[in-house]
C-alpha cells in the first residue's frame, strides 16, 4: 500500500510536468486528469474499478446539487425582484448562503409520516424519484469528451428514464393517504404522459438531421467543421455558433416546442398543476416534511436541469460557444475557454427564462393544459417533423423560405383552430 | 457480470413472486415495475441497449402507467387479507409444474448448440439503419399498427366525448 | 393574440425586474433593522407617560386622576395613587401599570386625559423572553421625556405643548385677575 501510494504521488508529478507544462489544450484538462486517474486506478483491482466509476458519477451529483442550491437562490432572488421585493438577503453576502440555511433547516426538521399512510411507499417514493433524475444527467455532454455515459441510444434512454418520474410521483401521492396528494399524483401522471408526446416528437427532428442519438455526436454536428478548423479566429468563433440547430427554421420551432414541453415535463410553472400550492396545497408533497421533502425538491430541480441540458444539447449547441483555438496550441480541436463554461452558461440562461416565466404566467387549468398538449403542441410538432424532412432534402435557398412559410402558416392555422368553436367548445361543468 | 446477473435475477424472482402474492394491488403494480426494470437491466447486460430502452419506455413508462390508472379506478385497493388461495396439495402442484417446465426446457437447452463467440462483434443501433428497416421491409406492419392505433384513438375519443345535446 | 399576450406579460415582469434595481420607488420594502426609521407621525402602538424636565417623577404630568383607567376598554391600565408620609393622597401615581399583552392601542386613554400626560408611543420592538413580567409595563418603563415625545411625534408634541402653555397662561391670567380683584377690594391705606 505504501509503495502504491508513493508511486501514485510520483506519477502525479510526472503527469503534471508532462501535461500542464505546455497547456496545449486548456479545454481538455479535466478529461486528461480523469483519463490519467483511470489508468492509474486500473492497477488497483476492484477498488480501482469502484473509484473509476465513482469518478464519473460523484462529480455529476455534486455539481448538479450545487447548481440546485444556486438555482433556489436565483429563483427566490429573481422572483423577488419581479415582484419588487429584495428576496433573501440575510444569510451571507446577497443571501447567497440561503440554500445552506434551508438545507440545515430541512435536515433538522422532524420527519413526519402520517399515521394512515402507506409506510413503505411513503419512504420509497423520494428514493425512487432520485433515480431517473440523476440518471438523466449521465447523458449530457458537459464538455468535449466530458460525458458520463456516451452510448449510442442516449437520447432514447433519456426519454425512457424520464417516464419513470411520473411513477414515483404517483407513488408519493398514493402512499400519503391524502386526497390532495392523490389528486396531485393523478394530475402528474396525466400531465407527464401527455407531454411526453410533443417532447419526444420535437426532439426527434434533431435525430433525423444528425442521424444519431448519441448526444456527443449531436453536439459535434452543430459545428461548421471547415470554419472551426480554419485559422481565422473570427471564423472559428462563428463556426461554433451559427451551426446551432436553433438557427434553422425547424430548429427554432423544435426548440420552442421542446422548451414548452420541458416546462410541463419538469412540473415548472405555468404547468405546475401536480403541485399547485394554491389549489391542492402541494400535491404529492403535502404529506412530506424534512429531508424527504428536500429530496423531492432536489429531484425536481435536477430533473429540470437534465431536461434543460437536453434542450441545450439538441438545439443550442451543447458546449459550443463563441470560442477560439488558443494561439499557442497545435491541436486543431483545442479550445481556449473550456466547453463546460458555455454549457453551464446556457443552462443557467434557460433556467433564468424558466424563472422569468414562473414570475409572469398564471397556472393553467387542467383542461387547458391537456388541450394545449394535444391540440397545440402535438400538431405543431408533427408539422415540424414534416418540414424538417423536406428541409433536409432541399437546397438551402429553397428550403428556408419554404419551411419558414409553412411553419408560420401552420402556427397561425393551429392558433386559429384552437380558438374556434370547432375544436374548443365551451367548457361544460357537469358536477359544479 | 455474473454477480450483476445474479442480483438482477433475484430482483426478477422477487418481483414476479410478489406481483402475484401481494394482496395490496398497488404494491403488486410496483413490484411489477421492479420486475420490468430488472428485465431491462438484463437486456443491458446482454448489450441489447435498444431492447432495454424499449423495455423501460414501453413497459415501465406506458404499460405501468396504464395499470396504475386501472388500479386508481378500483374500489378496494388492499383486498381482503383473510382469504388465501390455499389447498393441501400445493406441493404436488409445484412438483408437477416444475417437472413440466424442466421437461420442456432441458431438452431445448441440451439439443441447441450455443455459439461460444458473440454472434455480432459490435452492436450498432444506427438510427439510419433502423429508419431504413422501418421504411422498407417493415412498412406493411407499420401501416397496420398505424391504422390500429388510429382506430383505437378515435374509439377512445368517442368514448370520452361529452354526450351531444339534442 | 397569437402568443403576443405572453410576450407582453413577460415584458412587464422584465420591466419590474430591472426597474427594481434602478429606481428606489419600485422597491418599497424596508430592510428592517438597518433600513432606518420610517415610522410615520401618526403611528401608534402602546401608551406612554410624558414628563417634563429631567427628573421623571418630579416632572410627571400625570395626576393619577384615573380617567384613563376607567375609560380603557380592555382594562389594561392599573393606577394606584401615591401618598405622602402622613397618608394624604398626592397628585401622582405610585403604581401605573399597562399590560402590553392586553392593550389594543385604541388611543382612548389619550383622548380622555385632561393633563396631556398619556400619549401613544410608536416603539414596536416589544418582544420579551417572559410574557407575564416582560409585558407588564410599570411606571418607570412608561415614563418618557418630552424631548422623546418631540422626537417621535413632533406635531402632536408641539400641539400638546401649546395647549399646556395656553392653559398655563390662562391660569396665570386668572391668578393675576384674582390678585388684582383682591387688591382692588382691599381698602386703601
Amino acid at each position: 500500500m505504501q509503495d502504491t501510494l508513493n508511486l501514485f504521488v510520483m506519477n502525479i508529478g510526472q503527469w503534471l510536468s508532462a501535461n500542464l507544462g505546455t497547456l496545449n489544450n486548456p479545454d481538455q484538462i479535466i478529461v486528461e486528469i480523469a483519463r490519467w486517474l483511470r489508468t492509474e486506478f486500473g492497477n488497483w483491482g476492484v477498488v480501482g474499478f469502484i473509484l473509476a466509476n465513482l469518478m464519473a458519477t460523484v462529480p455529476l451529483i455534486a455539481v448538479f446539487s450545487g447548481c440546485f442550491a444556486l438555482t433556489t437562490w436565483l429563483e427566490r432572488k429573481g422572483l423577488g425582484r419581479i415582484q419588487n421585493r429584495y428576496g433573501p438577503n440575510r444569510v451571507g453576502p446577497y443571501g447567497l448562503f440561503q440554500p445552506m440555511a434551508d438545507g440545515i433547516k430541512m435536515l433538522l426538521k422532524e420527519d413526519i409520516v402520517p399515521e394512515r399512510a402507506d409506510k413503505i411507499g411513503h419512504f420509497l417514493a423520494p428514493v425512487i424519484i432520485m433515480i431517473p433524475a440523476m440518471t438523466g444527467l449521465v447523458f449530457l455532454p458537459i464538455g468535449r469528451n466530458i460525458i458520463a455515459a456516451s452510448i449510442d441510444s442516449a437520447l432514447l434512454f433519456f426519454f425512457a428514464i424520464g417516464s419513470i418520474v411520473s411513477l414515483s410521483v404517483f407513488m408519493a401521492g398514493w402512499a400519503s393517504h391524502n386526497k390532495f396528494s392523490l389528486v396531485g399524483g393523478m394530475r402528474a401522471i396525466a400531465q407527464l404522459v401527455s407531454y411526453e408526446m410533443p417532447l419526444i416528437l420535437s426532439a426527434v427532428v434533431v435525430v433525423m438531421f444528425v442521424g444519431s442519438m448519441n448526444t456527443s455526436v449531436i453536439v459535434e454536428a452543430q459545428q461548421i467543421k471547415s470554419w472551426v478548423t480554419s485559422d481565422a479566429p473570427a471564423l472559428q468563433c462563428l463556426g461554433q455558433v451559427l451551426g446551432w440547430h436553433v438557427f434553422q427554421p425547424w430548429g427554432l420551432m423544435g426548440f420552442l416546442l421542446l422548451f414548452v414541453s420541458a416546462l410541463a415535463e419538469a412540473n415548472r410553472s405555468p404547468f405546475d398543476l401536480p403541485e399547485a400550492d394554491s389549489e391542492i396545497i402541494a400535491g404529492h408533497l403535502t404529506e412530506y416534511s424534512g429531508f424527504k421533502y428536500a429530496l423531492f425538491f432536489l429531484a425536481e430541480y435536477v430533473n429540470t436541469f437534465a431536461i434543460i441540458g437536453i434542450c441545450t444539447t439538441l438545439f443550442l449547441g451543447g458546449w459550443n460557444g463563441p470560442n477560439i483555438r488558443p494561439p499557442w496550441s497545435d491541436d486543431p480541436q483545442a479550445l481556449l475557454i473550456p466547453g463546460f463554461v458555455w454549457f453551464f452558461l446556457k443552462i443557467f440562461v434557460l433556467m433564468g427564462i424558466m424563472i422569468w416565466i414562473r414570475g409572469t404566467l398564471p397556472r393553467l387549468r387542467i383542461d387547458q393544459l391537456m388541450g394545449f398538449a394535444w391540440k397545440f403542441l402535438l400538431p405543431l410538432a408533427i408539422i415540424n417533423l414534416l418540414v424538417a424532412g423536406c428541409f433536409y432534402h432541399m437546397e438551402w435557398y429553397f428550403g428556408w423560405p419554404f419551411s419558414i412559410l409553412i411553419l408560420c402558416k401552420s402556427y397561425a392555422i393551429v392558433v386559429r383552430l384552437n380558438k374556434s368553436k370547432l375544436v374548443n367548445s365551451n367548457r361544460t361543468y357537469t358536477y359544479a | 457480470m455474473i454477480i450483476t446477473f445474479c442480483i438482477l435475477s433475484v430482483f426478477i424472482i422477487i418481483g414476479a413472486v410478489s406481483t402475484i402474492r401481494l394482496h395490496n394491488i398497488v404494491y403488486a403494480v410496483f413490484s411489477l415495475m421492479l420486475l420490468f426494470s430488472a428485465i431491462a437491466g438484463i437486456f443491458l447486460l446482454l448489450m441489447a441497449e435498444f431492447v432495454a430502452v424499449a423495455q423501460i419506455l414501453i413497459y415501465l413508462g406506458a404499460v405501468g402507467v396504464l395499470i396504475l390508472f386501472a388500479v386508481m379506478l378500483t374500489h378496494s385497493v388492499t383486498g381482503s387479507s383473510g382469504k388465501n388461495i390455499y389447498s393441501n396439495g400445493w406441493g404436488w402442484g409445484l412438483l408437477l409444474s416444475l417437472s413440466i417446465l424442466f421437461a420442456t426446457l432441458l431438452p431445448a437447452i441440451y439439443f441447441s448448440d450455443f455459439p461460444s463467440d458473440p454472434a455480432v462483434e459490435i452492436i450498432e443501433p444506427s438510427v439510419k439503419k433502423l429508419g431504413m428497416e422501418m421504411m422498407h421491409s417493415c412498412v406493411p406492419a407499420m401501416w397496420l399498427i398505424a391504422i390500429l392505433l388510429t382506430a383505437a384513438l378515435i374509439g377512445g375519443i368517442v368514448i370520452a366525448a361529452p354526450p351531444q345535446k339534442r | 393574440m397569437n402568443g403576443q399576450g405572453i410576450l407582453k406579460g413577460m415584458l412587464v415582469t422584465a420591466k419590474n425586474f430591472f426597474g427594481s434595481y434602478v429606481s428606489r420607488e419600485r422597491l418599497t420594502t424596508v430592510s428592517y433593522p438597518e433600513g432606518g426609521n420610517t415610522i410615520k407621525e401618526q403611528s401608534r402602538n402602546i401608551p406612554f407617560l410624558v414628563f417634563d424636565g429631567e427628573d421623571p417623577v418630579a416632572g410627571m404630568r400625570c395626576t393619577a386622576c384615573q380617567k384613563c383607567e376607567k375609560a380603557c376598554p380592555p382594562q389594561c391600565i392599573f393606577i394606584e395613587k401615591d401618598k405622602d408620609e402622613r397618608g394624604k393622597a398626592l397628585q401622582r401615581p405610585k403604581v401605573f401599570d399597562i399590560d402590553a399583552s392586553v392593550c389594543m392601542g385604541c388611543q382612548i386613554c389619550v383622548e380622555v386625559c385632561p393633563f396631556e400626560s398619556i400619549w401613544m408611543d410608536s416603539n414596536f420592538e416589544l418582544s420579551t423572553f417572559n410574557r407575564f413580567e416582560g409585558l407588564q409595563f410599570n411606571r418607570e418603563k412608561l415614563l418618557k421625556s418630552n424631548t422623546y415625545f418631540h422626537k417621535i411625534h413632533p406635531q402632536q408634541a408641539q400641539a400638546s405643548d401649546d395647549r399646556l402653555a395656553e392653559k398655563e397662561r390662562k391660569r396665570l391670567e386668572r391668578e393675576a385677575a384674582r390678585r388684582a380683584e383682591k387688591s382692588a377690594s382691599e381698602p386703601q391705606v
